[in-house]
């Protein structure tokens, strides 16, 4: 992995800056909508405290019955058509009772307008058993038929009912019982309406003619002389004391209520007594685009579903928060609408009366406030944490750009530097003070020092030789001196073979200053035109004289190759090459002698068969003392191709080696100039 | 009359060889290891020989500088440099102050009593009357094999001993190619390849300096040179 992409992992760690701005968004909506709740709880508290002086207000509980006896007589914004349906009530399907049925469910609602209590029922009833004209609606009469009983009590006089039955579906006549018998009650009117599985009951009854407790009782038939089984809404032997909206408690909080806050008043049971106030609807403007919307919904805490917050349709509040509330504690809760992702916050507080919880205060308050601030901070946070991210991942992208070129410019230079012996020259980045200079610093340093090391071996070869060449003359001298003197036949082999010694040191000693030589030659030279062709074809006769037992080829794809240069020293550089080449070839092998162009360039080659160059000495073989011969090769120091190669470089040229099917290729790389 | 030679030379043993080399072969010999006390006996008596080495203990440049002071003496004295200073740029300076040789010490002393012989021999040649028949003529070359000159032109060609020989053994027979080994024997000593391109490329030049047209030295590649006569 590069640097680049090594910082651009880096800055990813910008991605935690988004993460801190949600946790404290999340933070600050939940510390927001936290004051929010406190403010409410003050306000719920206050309005308990005020409504505890209506305590008279408030119905009074009797313990002998249970809220399943209790009926609950919505308060209806409008009046109900008496034709079966409940399609016209103002309240929805979930506020109809349920109660179980011989035949199935029995659902059922009661709701008040005006001087007008309405009923509806809806029976389960695989046989619906019409009444007829001989059989009364009584339980203890010889027929019986399907019907409805509504039960009102109204302690501490006796119970009377008002039946419902059919002699047909439509409008029916309802009968009222009561201990002085029973007699139709044309005052009613009753709605009864067919539909599969069962029937419909629909009626109206004026409110004068009940008492304050109500029940319904389902009696089922199948069989019109049997009587039928009854199912009641409630569970004892006479309903309990209905509940409702109080009027005047409604109409104080109506008062009390401010904008955008609902206000729910329960008795002690948690029946809904009084309601007022609206919360904000959702607004369109509110609702943001999919994405952020999402995030919003992963950032802050959920809620509950905002539809818990609404009023109980059944008439009766049992979030926890208002049950706990009525047991004396004052509770709080909040929602949340899946739809617009506003929250709402909700305080129950008790109504207290001396040790008595008469009620609770529901006060509840959307958070459009906070939901603007906190989207406001996320659409930012988002922008921001984007901008940011692109900014860090710019810089860091850039940064180590810039820094890899730096690395790589060094790399290339030192590289450079070390191929073209150019040991001394500066490497970029050299002033620079931070690391990747002193990087620099110590490359130079070690270039420097590599290249004082190659320089004193160059010198190394001359200097001795030099050195070496006063001693050697005393020795060859004073050798040449004893051939004078009388010898014994023994001392006349021991000079012999001092002076075979004498002179093999002196060859060696005159092949280690050749590099000098040329170098020094190199140096004086005066290029003059010549036949590159001609001299080659010349110098390869040679050859073939020279190496019996080799074989030589030319190739050559010039006609003439007239180049600049000193044609003495070219051969001097070809004989080191050929002179390898027969070194590390085989009897009767052929080697291969190639002057071709390319492009600019003239290019001079011998390829010989033999062992592959070991990859390492690729690039060391033409520096000086470096040899690859082994064992007996004694004369050769390493000094034959560093010459070759003086020479390539003195004419602008430069020498290679390869490797190359079965054998070993030395290139010369020239310069050409074709025209004089 | 016995020919006397001054050896300056620093190294003792060297100095002690030539000597016993050069007395052996019947010279008086005179040894100096400094130029000071070489100068001072030089003033009474000049050598007819004088064999000098470059480095004089730590006169670097001491050699030359005898040579110089010697040459302005006498024109005529052969002076030899005897060194183990083998570069280029020594030869040439050394030649330039008037030596008549310039040797490395690599020399072997049977060649370097070869050269004397040669040097003596020719300061003889020229107190007597030139004989025809020690004159071999090549078109415009003409060597004069008893004083060891060549004329191109009718004119003198200033040529070391080692060019000398080496344009003899070339022009002796021309046409033939002379290779390295070949003109290394004729000049009496041993030099590598480089030297050989040097001298010839030297011995080129004089005659260019003669005749801007001068092209009779063919570098035959890969073998060796050879004298072409028109």
């Amino acid at each position: 992995m590069n640097l680049r992409r090594q910082l651009l992992l880096v800055s990813l760690l910008t991605l935690m800056l988004p993460w801190a701005g949600c946790e404290f968004i999340r933070e600050t909506e939940s510390a927001l909508r936290t004051g929010q709740q406190q403010m409410l709880a003050a306000t719920a508290r206050a309005l308990a405290n005020s409504m505890a002086q209506y305590g008279e207000e408030f119905p009074r509980q009797d313990a002998t019955f249970s809220t399943d006896d209790q009926l609950y007589i919505h308060e209806l914004a409008m009046r109900p058509e008496i034709d079966g349906y409940f399609d016209d009530w103002p309240l929805r399907a979930e506020s109809l009772q349920s109660i179980r049925g011989v035949d199935g469910p029995i659902l059922f609602a009661a709701g008040s307008f005006g001087q007008t209590i309405y009923v509806y029922v809806e029976v389960s009833d695989r046989n619906v058993v019409y009444m007829t004209s001989q059989s009364l609606v009584l339980d203890d009469g010889p027929r019986h038929a399907d019907r409805v009983n509504l039960i009102s009590n109204n302690p501490p006089y006796l119970q009377e009912t008002i039946a419902f039955a059919a002699e047909a579906p439509g409008k029916i006549l309802s009968f009222k019982q009561n201990a002085y018998g029973i007699a139709p009650e044309p005052t009613v009117t009753a709605h009864w309406q067919d539909v599969p599985g069962g029937y419909r009951l629909e009626a109206g009854i004026p409110a004068a003619l009940l008492g304050t407790h109500l029940g319904l009782v389902i009696s089922n038939t199948d069989d019109a002389t049997r009587p039928g089984t009854r199912s009641s809404s409630f569970s004892g032997l006479t309903p309990g004391p209905t509940a409702r909206l109080s009027r005047d408690i409604d109409s104080i909080a109506a008062r009390l209520v401010q904008p955008g806050m609902r206000l729910l008043i329960t008795d002690a049971r948690g029946w809904r007594i009084a309601a007022a106030g609206e919360l904000r609807e959702d607004s369109t403007a509110n609702a943001r685009p999919g994405f952020t919307r999402r995030l919003y919904d992963l950032l802050v805490e959920s809620g509950k579903e905002a539809a818990f917050a609404e009023p109980d349709p059944l008439g009766r509040e049992q979030q926890s928060y208002i049950a706990t509330a009525l047991q004396g504690r004052e509770m709080g809760s909040w929602f949340r609408s899946d739809k617009s992702g506003k929250a709402i916050v909700a305080v129950a507080a008790p109504i207290r009366a001396g040790a008595n919880t008469l009620g609770a205060v529901v006060l509840q308050q959307d958070t459009d406030a906070i939901l603007s601030l906190t989207n406001e901070g996320l659409a930012r946070l988002i922008n921001v944490t984007l901008i940011a991210t692109l900014l860090v991942a710019g810089t860091l992208l850039g940064y180590a750009t810039w820094l890899s070129r730096r690395i790589r410019h060094l790399s290339v230079a030192a590289e450079a530097a070390l191929e073209n012996e150019a040991l001394q020259s500066s490497l970029p980045s050299a002033l620079a003070s931070d690391e990747i200079g002193d990087l620099s610093r110590s490359f130079s340093s070690v270039l420097q020092q590599l290249g004082d090391y190659n320089a004193y071996l160059k010198s190394l070869a001359s200097k001795l030789s030099h050195e070496l060449r006063t001693p050697l003359a005393i020795v060859s001298s004073s050798l040449e001196n004893l051939e004078h003197e009388q010898l014994s036949e023994a001392g006349v082999g021991y000079t012999a073979r001092a002076r075979d010694g004498a002179d093999r040191l002196r060859r060696i000693l005159s092949a280690m200053s050749e590099a000098n030589r040329v170098e020094e030659l190199m140096a004086n030279v005066e290029p003059e035109p010549f036949d590159f062709r001609k001299v080659l074809e010349s110098t390869v006769t040679a050859y073939r004289d020279v190496y019996k037992e080799r074989s030589f080829e030319l190739q050559c794809n010039l006609t003439s190759a007239n180049t600049q240069g000193s044609p003495e020293l070219l051969i001097q550089m070809l004989d080191k090459l050929v002179d390898n080449a027969v070194d590390f070839s085989n009897r009767d092998d052929t080697i291969l002698i190639r002057l071709l162009t390319e492009e600019d360039e003239l290019e001079l080659s011998v390829t010989n068969p033999g062992p592959p160059l070991p990859e390492r000495m690729r690039t060391q073989m033409f520096d000086p003392m470096v040899s690859m011969r082994e064992g007996d090769n004694a004369r050769h120091l390493g000094l034959g191709l560093y010459v070759a190669r003086l020479i390539a470089a003195g004419h602008g040229g430069h020498i290679e080696a390869d490797n190359v099917d079965g054998g070993v290729v030395f290139r010369v790389l020239l310069p050409l100039r074709t025209k004089g | 009359m016995a020919k006397r030679i001054a050896i300056i030379e620093d190294e003792a043993a060297i100095r002690d060889n030539y000597a016993a080399a050069f007395r052996r072969e019947g010279y008086v010999v005179d040894t100096y290891d400094a130029r000071p006390p070489a100068l001072s006996a030089f003033e009474t008596r000049l050598p007819d020989l004088v064999v000098i080495d470059i480095n004089l203990k730590d006169d670097v440049e001491g050699g030359f500088e005898l040579c110089r002071e010697l040459r302005a003496r006498a024109a005529d004295l052969p002076i030899i440099f005897l060194t183990a200073r083998d570069s280029e740029f020594d030869a040439v300076s050394g030649l330039r102050l008037g030596a008549d040789d310039y040797l490395t010490k690599d020399i072997s002393l049977p060649h370097l009593m070869a050269r004397i012989a040669a040097l003596f021999r020719r300061l003889d040649a020229l107190q007597k009357p030139q004989a025809a028949a020690t004159r071999i003529t090549r078109g415009d070359l003409v060597i004069d094999t008893e004083r060891m000159t060549i004329h191109w032109q009718e004119q003198p060609v200033g040529l070391t001993l080692t060019e000398f020989w080496l344009v003899h053994a070339l022009a002796r027979f021309p046409g033939h190619v002379k290779n390295r080994q070949q003109l290394m024997d004729a000049a009496q000593a041993v030099l590598d390849d480089n030297t050989i391109t040097s001298h010839v490329k030297r011995i080129r030049r004089k005659f260019l300096d003669i005749d801007a047209g001068f092209d009779a030295i063919e570098t035959v590649y890969g073998m060796g040179y050879r004298w072409l006569s028109d």
